[in-house]
């Protein structure tokens, strides 16, 4: 089995950009990500490899991403006045911005949907971990790419 | 060049730069499990003095009478009951399983939810009743002694807070906590049915 020293060094990253993906805020994202590592490092010695590792820590991640709904003082940046919202990080270069805000404004279930699939999730276990079957994740995954492509080409104009 | 390949670029460039140190990310959790414990002591602490002040009260009563031992006893019971059920049972019976898929998680933060709202609305009930009873009980044996004045003017009072309790206190207690709990539930349920539309 994976210690712990090891999963976090392999999944900190990718952790962290699901976690950028839903509310496209640096912090925030941190925040998440970290409480996603602290489950992880408490449920590991009960983790009997059911699933695989990468399903199961994107498992917790996606939920720790879904609660941040009952959080209410703290709003996603997409809801945040224009320029708030808008304003532009120096260090990052505007496509990348453009793409994790994009993605932020898509329904909650759809951005960890693109974001797994982004991070090289294979579909089938997007489906393991969303609970939806594989089909409709295909469709779903077609449908967001047809979104992001239409922002993409409005954006690039 | 494909947009897939574009959006997975993109995608991989997005990094935390600082990526804190394990030890920092494993105080964090100890902080958080050193706070839960002191939340739970300073709340036992407090219910224990609570329940020692009740007493002493109690006990420093010359020839005590039943109706009062047994209003002294339905307040004690109200707070303990109620500070039990907020603090002990509550968080244990709705405990949720972080591991499952987000669909079922969902529906189990929904279900949680609804159980808190129904369990509020009943303690809160149980909890009015259990503290006005025991007040009106308990003053019995001191009412008897005053004069006929004295004994109207402390039933208005008592009746008119309890009243006051009741109809006013009370649906703003249950209001104050329905209302982010029922926009919670439906917050949850909206993100849940964007699962259900694509079944």
């Amino acid at each position: 089995m994976m210690v712990f020293d090891d999963i976090y060094k392999a999944y900190w990253n990718k952790v962290f950009r699901i976690c950028m993906g839903y509310v496209n805020d640096h912090d925030w994202a941190k925040d998440i990500a970290q409480e996603t590592f602290v489950t992880i490092w408490q449920q590991l010695p009960k983790f009997r490899g059911e699933a695989a590792i990468g399903t199961w820590i994107f498992r917790i991640a996606s939920n720790n991403c879904l609660r941040q709904i009952e959080r209410q003082n703290r709003m996603p940046r997409t809801e945040m006045p224009e320029q708030i919202a808008e304003h532009i990080e120096p260090d990052r270069e505007p496509q990348v911005q453009f793409l994790y805000k994009c993605i932020a404004e898509l329904p909650e279930t759809d951005r960890l949907i693109i974001s797994l699939e982004l991070e090289d999730v294979k579909q089938a276990e997007i489906a393991k971990i969303v609970g939806l079957s594989e089909t409709n994740i295909r469709v779903k995954v077609y449908r967001i790419k047809e979104k992001l492509a239409k922002k993409f080409e409005n954006y690039e104009r | 060049m494909s947009a897939e390949v574009d959006f997975k670029a993109l995608w991989n460039k997005e990094e935390a730069k600082d990526m804190p140190d394990t030890k920092e990310l494993l105080k964090k959790a100890d902080r958080l499990k050193k706070l839960t414990r002191f939340k739970l002591i300073a709340q036992s602490l407090l219910l224990l003095a609570t329940v020692a002040v009740l007493l002493f009260a109690g006990f420093r009563i010359d020839h005590v009478q039943v109706s009062t031992i047994i209003g002294l006893v339905l307040m004690i019971i109200a707070i303990v009951s109620y500070l039990i059920v907020a603090n002990q049972i509550l968080p244990m019976l709705f405990k949720s399983n972080i591991e499952g898929t987000s669909q079922e998680y969902l529906n189990q933060l929904i279900r949680i939810k609804r159980k808190n709202e129904f369990i509020n609305k009943v303690m809160i009930n149980i909890y009015f009743s259990l503290l006005s009873l025991g007040l009106f009980l308990y003053s019995l044996q001191f009412v008897a002694k005053m004069s006929t004045g004295w004994a109207t003017f402390y039933y208005v009072m008592v009746f008119g807070w309890m009243a006051f309790s009741w109809f006013v206190s009370r649906p703003r207690g249950v209001k104050r906590k329905q209302k982010p709990l029922n926009d919670m539930i439906e917050r949850l349920e909206a993100v849940n049915k964007q699962l259900k539309d694509s079944e």
